[in-house]
């Protein structure tokens, strides 16, 4: 380990990390808008685009957790859903604020709990639980609501999503505060460090005296709590609750992960790069909007940027030499 | 003249910059059967899958049957009558003894349907030839594992093969099926078929072969008859030195027992296990593959648990239900298959160094304290000298004696109180491997007790104090450090 | 032997325990809704599945050979679509749904080809299709409805040979053919070895690659003419046929006895899984319960069906319930 080469070389280091490579996109990206639109460079259009990234950017760092350890979760824009159906059908049936913010975050625990029991405990394979959960969550919003909107909701509430602290709204607080956090866990706490290894070498992992089957299970369990945490947030901005929230969210929460550096493999993962990448998408998205381009390009758009990513993941891993088909 | 069905002349390989075979030359007659020796790692399967055109060769050339071949997919070598036995079965657990004898190769019409009546007959035809009776529409996953060897053995020669390359033909087996796989091979043999098989038992080679090849650190050391040399000879040509030279001296003084492992049981893979480890010395576990060792290690370890039996560590006994207990008692244990379960392949050399002990590089809350696991890591790079030393490399890129040293600081940084080694050395070079000898000699030598897994038997008896033999899942006898290879054997094989 | 390997020796049945069910079931609801065995309700029974069936056959393939196909929602309705509008161009029906097939065998291709080179697992390779065809297909139709079919095309949803619906007629024929090429035929064979074992696949010289290519196009294929019943039934092709659709689909395979681990499992286990929840879809009509229940339903049913699978079955082999991590793992 060379110290001698000191700051230039760690410079060096830095920048070609994909995290920078990210940053230098969106930069691109922003200044190409904010020549075509006007509009882009306002508060209130970087603020409603911000808040926006906010629920996508919760279920992101779940999925970047549980594509760390080697797994997937389909279900976190249903989780998404049915939390903020319970959370918002609890306050309209005069529960105080408090408890049913609690028993939404739980209950979206919860859901993550039993994805968690199924793959950690009974070792199933990890989409197809995801999957279930994820048509039963979804089945379920809809049998609570019958497709109608939660609506009514106490002011207090509405706080939450809508209130604002030194004029930035609070989900903006929420997420950078989280992917602060998560970041500086995930790197520097044992317990999430110990993901790496069981992501990429599960079998080893188990061998080492790393305990798999908990992380996982732990993995799972946060994941769900931040759809949780991401239902309430939505449904107090929208100041509803409806049973369609979410849907596809988990395919965006995928992208921005791999983009952000998550392999499918497991193994690798990084929170900063995975807040860039939802930050990209985000960008976009708001391109679209602004530029008045037909929306319907954006699912196409989407998905291509999904080919584009696995095929970089891939090419990447080539390059690594390594041959996990 | 004499009738060389196979000349291999100056055959090299290399996989990227590891050079693994180094101008091997070779001559086999025609109804021979040729056994191929050698350490791990010496190139032995890199060599037939050449042969048999699952690899190609860097340099040299082949002379099959008089005409020279260049393989360059497996099906070519199969036609041309080259038929690998692979030591990890090729069959489809899924599918019948027929299905899969004939797989991609069944009778079928013009169509394209298998002719179900002539498969079948064709099947009961070549296990006849073999003297096996089994139902050609049983299920693959039905059959023991015996048996399912001998299925591939009938595959092999249902394509007609004029050479058989055996990889490990018997590690699976069970006496009685060993016997039947002699039987057969005798037979092939009388009918002009030429084997070629890779063996790492000694004895079963000496019984088998009429000539045998010594293969060492990817080089050819010589081609000897078998009647013409004795298994002292061939254990030197494999092992390169006089064993006193390899390993260090052994333990001048035999401290107090510090641990005990009583009536370890378990359905199918060993049964009755007893013995006791002193302070001070090195216990060899001896046996032929498949005897029981490794999963005996793995369940004092606590990967897989035991069905009866305890464990007693300095006097006291101790609930082992996971590697994570045993690792809490001091107990280590380092595996022989350091690439699926030991390292991690895509992460850097220190971050598979704490890999096992990140519990002792965190804070109180838990947080990892960056400068001293730099600092334990830089202690074990240099004392187990790994290089290359550079901290962005990914250990898959390091050669195995490397990746093989790192395992050893993995584990070493656990501060173990007892560690169990399984195949240390196995795929390391001579000298990685010496030094490995010695870590391990100091590392008794400091109060550690170490047991050693090996399947090469002058690591056993150069390295160990004492001798546990395994046979068939039992502990058979506990021989001290002069025992010989004979005895071992014999104990092993009873 | 046992009561099971004696059962399956004679009628190369796999599955005494879904037969005795669905039986079970039958007499079931015979009793409590009379009118369930009624021709007409065979029917309705029939024709409420018959999407799913179709598609389930190339999934049972795909499955075998350990892989996994998400796109085929997507695939069914730019089918429905592309085929609409064909033949408001007048194309002609042959022309329309010939080429409607033709874009079909493509999705199919591009999922192999990324499967085959991106070596990445292929869950996601049809994720990333499924995503960019819902976007097609909602660029192609602006969200709108495609209608204007001539009489001729009713035929395919709603038409009948020998007094049975022409979709049924169709499974039924598609069933016996695939059940007697998987079985009989060498190159479908070759599915087993790929699932159960792909180094000897490799080993025997087969040609993975254009396999792969072959059951991910099949798939795609099915799927296509899945679509053009949909749109044949309904007249009209929008974006949201067949929305949710894979879930069923698997459930329905894997219900069946394929292992989503490969190599084992065959099309009778699966139609045997179809009629289970062919059946099950048919209770909702009968009890009247509310179709929003069905995605509930369909979920536990997959939960249930797996973990019977992978966590009993297994440890019916003598292999142990704990399997080793790195299979759980994507």
């Amino acid at each position: 380990m060379n110290s001698s080469s000191g700051y230039l070389s760690r410079l060096k280091e830095i920048l070609g990390t994909r995290e920078i490579g990210l940053l230098l996109v969106i930069f691109v990206a922003s200044i190409l808008l904010s020549i075509f639109s006007e509009n882009f460079l306002t508060f209130s259009n970087l603020t409603s685009v911000a808040i926006g990234m906010n629920y996508d950017v919760l279920l992101a760092l779940g999925m970047t957790l549980v594509l760390l350890l080697g797994g997937i979760d389909l279900s976190v824009g249903s989780i998404l859903g049915l939390t903020g159906i319970i959370t918002t059908m609890l306050l309209q049936a005069g529960v105080s604020i408090l408890f049913a913010v609690i028993l939404g975050l739980l209950s979206g625990t919860f859901l993550g709990f039993i994805n968690g029991i199924f793959i950690a405990k009974f070792r199933i394979n990890p989409f197809i639980v995801t999957l279930g959960m994820m048509a039963i969550a979804r089945g379920l919003s809809v049998v609570l609501t019958l497709g109608y909107f939660v609506s009514k909701l106490p002011e207090g509430y509405l706080i939450i999503g809508q209130g604002k602290f030194l004029g930035i709204p609070n989900p903006i607080y929420v997420m950078i505060l989280f992917v602060i956090l998560f970041d500086y866990l995930l790197r520097k706490w044992g317990p999430l460090y110990k993901a790496f290894y069981i992501g990429t070498n599960p079998d080893a992992a188990e061998l080492s005296g790393i305990n798999v089957s908990l992380i996982l299970l732990a993995g799972y369990v946060i994941t769900g709590f931040l759809s949780g945490l991401a239902a309430i947030f939505m449904t107090s901005r929208l100041a509803m609750g409806y049973a369609q929230f979410g849907v596809g969210a988990e395919l965006k929460a995928i992208c921005a992960a791999i983009i952000g550096g998550a392999s499918m493999g497991g193994g690798e993962g990084s929170i900063i790069g995975t807040f860039l990448g939802v930050m990209l998408l985000a960008i976009i998205n708001n391109g679209f909007v602004l530029l008045n381009l037909s929306i319907y390009w954006q699912g196409v758009v989407n998905g291509l940027i999904l080919v584009i990513a696995i095929t970089v993941d891939a090419i990447r891993r080539a390059r690594k030499g390594e041959s996990r088909a | 003249m004499i009738n060389y069905i196979l000349k291999i002349e100056g055959i090299s390989k290399r996989f990227f910059a590891n050079k693994v075979l180094d101008d091997i030359n070779l001559k086999i007659k025609k109804g021979e059967v040729h056994a191929v020796v050698g350490e791990n790692g010496a190139g032995k399967s890199t060599l037939m899958k050449i042969i048999g055109g699952i690899y190609t060769s860097s340099e040299g050339k082949i002379i099959f049957d008089g005409c020279e071949v260049k393989f360059t997919r497996p099906q070519e070598a199969i036609n041309s009558g080259i038929s690998i036995v692979h030591q990890e079965l090729s069959l489809a657990p899924k599918l019948n003894v027929a299905q899969n004898i004939f797989s991609h190769r069944e009778p079928v019409n013009k169509l394209g349907f298998i002719k179900w009546t002539e498969l079948r007959y064709k099947t009961k035809q070549i296990l006849k030839h073999i003297g096996i009776d089994i139902d050609p529409s049983t299920l693959v996953a039905d059959l023991s594992v015996g048996m399912q060897q001998i299925v591939e053995i009938a595959k092999a020669l249902s394509q007609n093969a004029k050479i058989i390359i055996f990889d490990e033909p018997t590690s699976a087996l069970s006496g009685k099926e060993v016997n039947l796989l002699y039987r057969v091979i005798n037979d092939l043999k009388s009918k002009g078929v030429t084997i070629i098989f890779i063996s790492h038992k000694l004895t079963e080679v000496f019984k088998i072969s009429d000539k045998m090849s010594v293969l060492r650190d990817g080089k050819l050391i010589g081609t000897r008859k078998t009647k013409e040399t004795s298994i002292e000879e061939i254990i030197k040509m494999m092992v390169g030195r006089d064993l006193g030279n390899l390993y260090p001296d052994k333990s001048s003084h035999i401290g107090e027992k510090i641990f005990s492992v009583k009536g370890f049981s378990r359905k199918a893979e060993f049964e009755g296990i007893e013995f006791d480890l002193y302070k001070g010395e090195i216990l060899g576990f001896a046996g032929l593959v498949g005897s029981g060792r490794t999963e005996v290690a793995r369940s004092i370890f606590g990967a897989e648990k035991p069905e009866f039996g305890e464990v007693i560590l300095e006097g006291k006994k101790v609930e082992i239900n996971s590697p994570r207990d045993a690792i809490k008692n001091g107990i280590c244990y380092l595996t022989e298959d350091r690439k699926s379960w030991g390292l991690f392949l895509e992460k850097t050399v220190w971050q598979n160094i704490i890999a096992a002990s990140i519990s002792k590089f965190v804070n109180k809350r838990g947080f990892l304290k960056n400068g001293k696991i730099k600092e334990r890591a830089k202690h074990f790079i240099d004392y187990l000298n790994i290089k290359p030393a550079d901290d962005k490399v990914l250990i898959l890129n390091l050669s195995g004696g490397n990746q093989q040293r790192t395992l050893l600081a993995q584990w070493l940084s656990a501060e173990p109180k007892i560690l169990i080694v399984d195949e240390p050395t196995r795929g390391v070079d001579v000298g990685a491997k010496a030094e490995i000898h010695k870590h391990l000699r100091k590392l008794v030598e400091s109060g550690v007790g170490v047991i050693i897994i090996s399947s090469e038997l002058p690591e056993i008896i150069g390295l160990s104090d004492r001798i546990a033999v395994f046979n068939e899942g039992k502990i058979t006898g506990i021989l001290e450090k002069d025992a010989t290879q004979e005895e071992i054997m014999k104990y092993a094989t009873l | 032997m046992s009561l099971n390997e004696k059962f399956r020796t004679i009628t190369k049945v796999n599955n005494l325990g879904l037969l005795t069910t669905i039986v079970l079931i039958i007499i079931g609801m015979a009793i409590f809704f009379p009118r369930f065995l009624l021709p007409i309700n065979i029917e309705i029974l029939g024709m409420g599945f018959v999407q799913e069936a179709i598609m389930a056959l190339g999934m049972t393939l795909i499955i075998i050979s350990a892989g996994i196909d998400l796109s085929i929602a997507g695939t069914m309705a730019f089918s429905a679509i592309m085929v609409g509008i064909f033949l408001n161009n007048n194309f002609g029906i042959a022309v329309s749904i010939l080429l409607a097939l033709l874009l079909s065998t493509l999705v199919g291709f591009v999922n192999a080809q990324m499967i085959n080179h991106l070596k990445v697992h292929p869950f996601i390779c049809t994720l990333a299709t499924l995503t960019t065809l819902k976007g097609i297909n909602l660029v192609i139709t602006k969200g709108e409805t495609v209608a204007g079919f001539p009489p001729a095309f009713y035929f395919f949803g709603q038409g009948r040979v020998f007094g049975i619906p022409f979709p049924i007629f169709l499974f039924a024929v598609m069933a016996i053919v695939f059940t007697y090429l998987l079985k009989n035929h060498k190159y479908f064979q070759q599915v087993y070895f790929i699932g159960g074992n792909i180094d000897s696949a490799r080993y025997s010289g087969i040609n993975i690659d254009r396999f792969i290519i072959f059951i991910y196009v099949l798939n795609s294929i099915l799927a296509g003419i899945a679509g053009i019943i949909t749109a044949s039934q309904y007249i009209s092709a929008n974006t949201g046929f067949g929305i949710g659709i894979e879930l069923r689909v698997i459930t329905a395979v894997i219900i069946g006895g394929v292992s989503l681990s490969g190599g084992k499992g065959n099309i009778g286990g699966t139609i045997l899984g179809i009629l289970f929840l062919a059946i099950i879809n048919n209770l909702f009509v009968h009890t009247g319960a509310p179709t929003y229940w069905q995605e509930v339903v369909y979920g536990s049913m997959l939960l249930i069906a797996v973990f019977l699978e992978e966590y009993i079955g297994v440890k019916r082999e003598g292999t142990g319930a704990l399997k080793r991590w790195r299979e759980v793992m994507l």
